[in-house]
């Protein structure tokens, strides 16, 4: 097994937190390999920034990524500038607000900055993002990922930092039930 | 079996007279038949024919002339409507639809009519004894009621500062009555608890709790007057409730330990439930409900039942039901039966944790109130937790990847008074109403916890006030704009429309009704992302 996951966004989203969230979660708790690769240099600068974590079962050679099997997008330049390398068969992950994805591109929203905002914390838009890709991949677990939320946020924001995780863990489960649901063909209550 | 009690009602004109002809002849009338003459069939009411077996009936037969003799005309039609529905009602609550029957007989037929009797006797051997057994003595289960002098101090009435803000705020008062709880308290407090008239008042309080809402005392004017209620029925000075009675003979029936409701038999094929699931559906009368109002009201409120258990499908949720549900027992507790309350009470509790459930999920805001809340404040904790499906749905429904479909209408709201202001959850509505996306809600002026009452509570004191009020809401809902009313208890729909029956004024006041859970169940869908 081999998870190869881009995550991008621009400065100030918290992009790379979740990346080596990711990553922590899976190397720490679930006993996998993880690398991280960060970039925001000077290319990135008002640009897209990423992480780029690659999760495995066995030793990883190599950390940097050609073509993401998972891309997350919380920025339209993260997205334009990855689109084109996610493979095909690729999970694609956006933020619903902030990115517009080209149409019939497929994959999975949520509004993660708008949920943040309700929640009164702009800055837990990445933590909820965390959440929504935990629960739609399952490249890493659901305990691992919420015991590295708790112990890679700042100390005394841990209870909103978890609350935000549910928050897009749940609604990353609604999803998954809505497109099984719209697949079998049952849409409403009277349905 | 001498021991069977089979009550035969006699219109006094037609059947009667061949009963005589064979009591004249000597001729073999079983000894179980208790004959009782009245002057007309279409006069046994409902409550009457439920009565019976309440009072430890095994078998009813009403009597009546033959259509188209009946001396007043629609007798033998009103009888027919009434037993028909009796029938539904005791089928659905378990006793058995046969063990109530109608047969219309003129005078020249005596040996029909004791051929019939003796068919009837012998059918009721054969469904053996009424699973509702009259109550010998209750009083030893009940905690002892309480003196008015005792009542007063234990919800401190003294607290009162006669400021009047209770009298100003009462839905009674402000639909005309001179009416006020102040005055009422201070009678009590003053030692005359047993005029009267104050007894009257105390039965006519709606107990919608606006009183205590306003109260800068905290005076809990709706718990004194439960207390009050209490120590009347101790007493045997309680006033005739609604319906004569029909509703509370119902759930004092329900209290009979080997009563087996079946409670669940129709529900439409498409909705799922499982025995043994952790969540167990509750839910409440309103089946019973209508039985009771089809003819004039046609009031459909166990759609709110299907509703709630396609929503809970919805979200994947499988509940299970209890085949012999009973009532929750609301409406005894405030008309101050707190015995046989505590009866059904008791016997829910078991079923409840029979079933292993660990969340029970009710529709209805007098169930939740008195599941959640009155049965452990009266010593009957429920080993799971009570959840009113409002906030199932909010739960669900927050996770997002559901949206709404517009209703199409735009929408008022009336709020439930157990749940706005008992529970003090107002919000919990209106945050669905707010997340229906194109449903667009007019608030009428008094809303949430200081909402008007739909104008009557626990089937007790309707009076021409109480249609006053609901005049007034209907009114009030109108004046929005809306074209929906949307309600969250079944009772509210029932008395809302109930007024809007009003042949003198119907063009005034027809306002379609719905229910919330019904609303949201018609409109919310999966959005795909
Ligand atoms: S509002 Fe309260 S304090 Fe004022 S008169 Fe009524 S019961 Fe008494
Ligand atoms: S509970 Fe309602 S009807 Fe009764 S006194 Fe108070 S405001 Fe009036
Ligand atoms: S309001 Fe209507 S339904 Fe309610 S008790 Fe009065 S008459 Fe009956």
């Amino acid at each position: 097994m081999q998870k190869k996951i881009v995550i991008t966004g621009f400065g100030g989203q918290g992009v790379v937190l979740a990346g080596r969230i990711v990553g922590k979660a899976a190397a720490i708790r679930d006993g996998l390999e993880s690398t991280l690769v960060q970039s925001y240099g000077p290319e990135s600068r008002g640009g897209a920034c990423s992480a780029q974590v690659t999760i495995a079962d066995r030793q990883i050679n190599y950390p940097y990524i050609q073509h993401p099997d998972i891309l997350v997008a919380m920025s339209q330049a993260g997205y334009e500038k990855y689109k084109a390398l996610l493979i095909p068969e690729g999970i694609l992950i956006v933020d619903q607000d902030l990115v517009t994805p080209e149409a019939g591109a497929g994959g999975f929203s949520v509004p993660s900055t708008r949920f943040a905002e309700e929640m009164g914390l702009k800055m837990i838009a990445n933590i909820i993002m965390v959440g929504f890709f935990t629960a739609i991949t399952d490249a890493i677990t659901l305990e691992a990922a919420r015991q590295t939320v708790r112990e890679s946020v700042p100390k005394g924001t841990e209870e909103k930092n978890l609350k935000a995780f549910e928050k897009g863990w749940a609604y990353g489960r609604s999803s998954l039930k809505a497109r099984a649901k719209k697949a079998a063909g049952q849409i409403g209550a009277f349905a | 079996m001498p021991d069977y009690k089979i009550i035969v009602f006699l219109c006094n004109w037609g059947p009667h007279a061949a009963f005589q002809h064979l009591q004249d002849q000597g001729a073999d009338i079983p000894s179980e038949i208790k004959m009782i003459r009245i002057p007309c069939s279409g006069r046994i009411t409902k409550a009457l024919l439920l009565r019976s077996f309440e009072m430890g009936a095994d078998g009813v037969m009403l009597l009546g002339c033959q259509s188209g003799t009946c001396r007043y005309g629609s007798g033998t039609r009103s009888a027919h409507g009434n037993t028909s529905e009796t029938c539904r009602i005791l089928d659905l609550m378990g006793i058995g639809a046969d063990r109530l029957q109608l047969d219309n007989f003129l005078p020249d037929r005596p040996q029909v009519l004791l051929a019939r009797l003796q068919a009837f006797v012998r059918q009721i051997y054969e469904m053996g004894h009424s699973p509702i057994l009259p109550h010998a003595s209750v009083r030893g289960e009940a905690p002892a009621a309480l003196t008015p002098e005792a009542i007063v101090a234990a919800h401190d009435v003294f607290a009162c500062q006669d400021c009047g803000k209770c009298t100003s705020a009462c839905s009674l008062a402000l639909a005309g009555k001179p009416y006020s709880p102040r005055e009422i308290a201070n009678r009590i407090i003053a030692g005359r608890a047993d005029d009267p008239d104050v007894r009257q008042a105390v039965n006519a309080c709606l107990t919608c709790g606006l009183c205590y809402e306003r109260c800068p005392s905290a005076v809990n004017f709706p718990a004194f007057i439960r207390s009050m209620r209490a120590y009347y029925h101790h007493h045997r000075l309680v006033e005739a409730p609604t319906h004569g009675g029909f509703f509370q003979s119902m759930m004092r029936a329900m209290t009979a330990e080997n009563l087996l409701p079946r409670r669940w038999r129709d529900l439409p094929a498409e909705i799922r439930t499982r025995a043994g699931a952790p969540v167990l559906f509750f839910g409440g009368c309103a089946p019973y409900f209508d039985i009771f109002f089809n003819r004039f009201l046609g009031v459909q409120t166990a759609r709110i039942l299907e509703d709630s258990l396609r929503l809970l499908n919805f979200f994947d949720v499988e509940p299970a039901v209890l085949e012999n549900e009973t009532c929750c027992g609301h409406d005894l507790l405030w008309t101050g039966d707190r015995e046989n309350f505590l009866r059904l009470a008791r016997r829910n509790a078991r079923a409840f944790a029979d079933s292993g459930a660990g969340e029970l999920v009710t529709a209805c805001p007098e169930c939740y109130h008195t599941l959640a809340h009155d049965y452990p404040e009266n010593g009957v904790p429920l080993p799971l937790t009570v959840t009113h499906i409002h906030e199932f749905l909010e739960r669900e429904i927050d996770k997002g990847a559901v949206g709404f479909k517009p209703l199409g209408a735009t929408v008022t709201f009336q709020d439930a008074c157990r749940q706005s202001r008992f529970d003090g959850r107002s919000d919990l509505p209106r945050k669905l109403l707010a997340r229906m996306t194109g449903t667009e809600l007019l608030e009428m002026p008094e809303s949430g916890s200081g909402a008007v009452c739909c104008g009557n509570s626990a089937w007790t004191g309707c009076d021409a006030y109480s249609k006053s009020l609901q005049v007034k809401r209907i009114t009030s809902a109108r004046q929005t704009g809306s074209e929906v009313i949307l309600t969250a208890c079944p009772k509210c729909q029932i008395h809302l429309r109930c007024a809007m029956e009003d042949a003198m004024r119907a063009e005034d006041l027809q306002l379609e009704t719905m229910d919330l859970t019904s609303a949201i169940a018609r409109t919310i869908y999966w959005e795909g992302s």
